[in-house]
């Protein structure tokens, strides 16, 4: 079953921007990072996918039921915050979350839980205006969570929160997708984060999806480079590029070799009896960072 | 509930601690407040001629005419500015509009927020003018006021009124749920009051402009006072029909 289907979802601005034939499968209990540079179409996807945006192209499907203008009923199942958090500063969080609970004709009582489910008990009854960022960043999210819904759609959560503060948020969007069995699709550009959390990961690059599946797979297919640490980097440089293998100096005793076409221990064999001085050998495992930088084609410094 | 139900019980709990609402009390009572304070300080020379009734009248019409001219015009054009900024402001339009609500049903629960403030404001108006002339028989005997208030006058005038103010209440809240800006709501606003002013002395054009279609209820001769009910309460409809459609067809709020 899957919480998002898009197919060739596209939509286009007068400034270049947008996004286009975007194929997205969200699988339903997963927690899916949606990354991309700023500017690549992320926070277009999310309002396309919230019914904020009028696609020009494609479909979107909320498990299983198209979102059209006319039918909205399956937003019914969402929960979200796009970009900083939706909140009337002159309200108490508890009457913030009146608002919402209004509008979607719930028992009063879900109030309390949303409120327990972000540790905003305490402050509930404090207006807005005197949160902190943390805490206006988890009312939001107790917005989000209010109506009960089977998918949170999350756009950079974390924008403006320290370390503590994410630290937190990551620990709670993980109870929303253990505990709670929601299915959580988070964009962000923080790649640390969520590679941390996300069980499944899509690439967004000039608006067109570069990548979709977990980060196992993402891995699979670039592969893990070969890291080689030696007395002369430059000669086993040069000695390895004569046995055919593209290799990069990184400092001189380390040499990397993104994706070699041999096995490891022949290319430690052919080294050792070539007389090159080898102290350690082997393979250095990417970072979900470095494979996004490298499918963006930036550099990660 | 109905969507609009659930849309109006949730604009309640946004006007807590606002200041739209306390405006719907201070801006009627400041113009009670100014026109007691006007007559009860001005030296009259000798009691007037004027019958208890007539005395009445003169006085209810006096504050009524502050009222249309200046105070309903830019207590329209700031509730509307206030109101919408609520969801402007903080960007709350991109929660409203993502919940599983028709969209019209955030702009019709705005419009009837701000012509119920001007009903509950123009009502409080009239209920405190004859608590105002009773003040004025105390204070400036000499002014004439006496006998019982005009409760018929007023509120087949505080009515006609409301009714008349109908496209100006539409167009305003159009205009500032329409632009982000605060500046351009509030500036729309006092240009039509200005205007207003102005084009509310004609008899010719004054029946026809939105913002001094009030003022024509007002008139010496009420000739227009059918015609202005008419046509504001019935423009003030399809100015509404229009502002629903628009904004149900945007993309955001």
């Amino acid at each position: 079953m899957l919480a998002i289907e898009t197919h060739a979802l596209t939509r286009r601005f007068a400034t270049g921007h947008g996004v286009e034939a975007l194929d997205l499968a969200v699988p339903a209990g997963s927690v899916y990072g949606f990354l991309g540079p700023n500017g690549a179409g992320k926070t277009t996807t999310i309002r396309l996918l919230l019914g904020l945006l009028r696609p020009d192209g494609g479909q979107i499907r909320l498990f299983g039921q198209p979102l059209t203008r006319q039918a909205r009923e399956p937003l019914r199942a969402v929960g979200s915050m796009v970009e900083s958090p939706s909140l009337y500063p002159h309200l108490s969080g508890y009457e913030n979350l009146e608002v919402t609970r209004r509008l979607l004709d719930l028992p009063p009582r879900r109030i309390d839980e949303v409120l327990r489910i972000v540790d905003l008990e305490r402050d509930a009854h404090r207006r807005v205006r005197v949160y902190s960022l943390g805490m206006r960043q988890r009312l939001g999210i107790a917005l989000a969570l209010l109506g009960d819904p089977r998918l949170l759609i999350l756009d950079e959560p974390s924008n403006g929160l320290d370390p503590a503060g994410i630290v937190e948020l990551r620990a709670l969007l993980r109870r929303m997708a253990g505990e709670l069995g929601i299915t959580v699709f988070v964009s962000s550009h923080l790649l640390a984060e969520v590679e941390q959390m996300a069980s499944h990961v899509g690439v967004l690059h000039q608006g067109r999806l570069r990548f979709q599946g977990t980060p196992g797979e993402l891995r699979d297919r670039y592969g893990d480079p070969l890291v080689i640490r030696c007395t002369d980097g430059d000669a086993v440089c040069t000695g390895l590029a004569e046995l055919g293998e593209l290799a990069q100096r990184v400092d001189p005793t380390t040499v990397r070799v993104p994706m070699p076409q041999r096995p490891d221990h022949e290319i430690n064999r052919w080294l050792v009896t070539q007389g090159h001085e080898v102290h350690a050998l082997g393979r250095s495992p990417r970072s979900l960072e470095t494979l996004f930088f490298e499918m963006t084609g930036r550099d990660a410094a | 509930m109905s969507a609009l139900g659930r849309a109006l019980a949730a604009e309640q709990v946004k006007l807590r601690h606002s200041l739209a609402a306390w405006m719907v009390v201070l801006a009627p009572m400041l113009v009670v407040l100014l026109s007691v304070l006007q007559i009860s300080l001005s030296r009259l020379h000798g009691p007037s001629s004027l019958s208890g009734q007539e005395a009445w009248l003169r006085f209810a019409s006096g504050l009524f005419v502050l009222w249309v001219f200046l105070m309903l015009p830019l207590f329209v054009t700031l509730q509307a500015a206030l109101l919408a900024n609520m969801e402007h402001g903080p960007q709350t339009w991109k929660h409203l509009l993502a919940l599983p609500l028709p969209r019209w049903s955030h702009y019709a629960a705005k419009l009837f927020v701000l012509a119920a403030m001007v009903v509950m404001a123009t009502a409080l108006l009239a209920l405190a003018t004859p608590l105002a002339g009773w003040v004025i028989m105390h204070t400036q005997p000499a002014f004439g006021i006496a006998g019982p208030a005009p409760w018929r006058w007023l509120a087949v005038h505080a009515s006609a009124c409301v009714a008349a103010a109908g496209l100006m209440i539409a167009l305003q809240a159009w205009v500032a749920i329409r632009w982000q800006s605060f500046t351009t709501s509030v500036f729309v606003g006092v240009a039509g009051t200005v205007a207003g002013f102005l084009i509310g002395q004609s008899a010719r054009f004054g029946p026809w402009f939105p913002w001094s279609m009030p003022v024509q209820v007002l008139a010496r001769q009420s000739n227009h006072l059918m015609q202005v009910v008419v046509v504001g309460s019935l423009g003030g409809l399809l100015m509404a029909g229009l502002g629903l459609w628009h904004f149900d067809r945007s993309e955001a709020g």
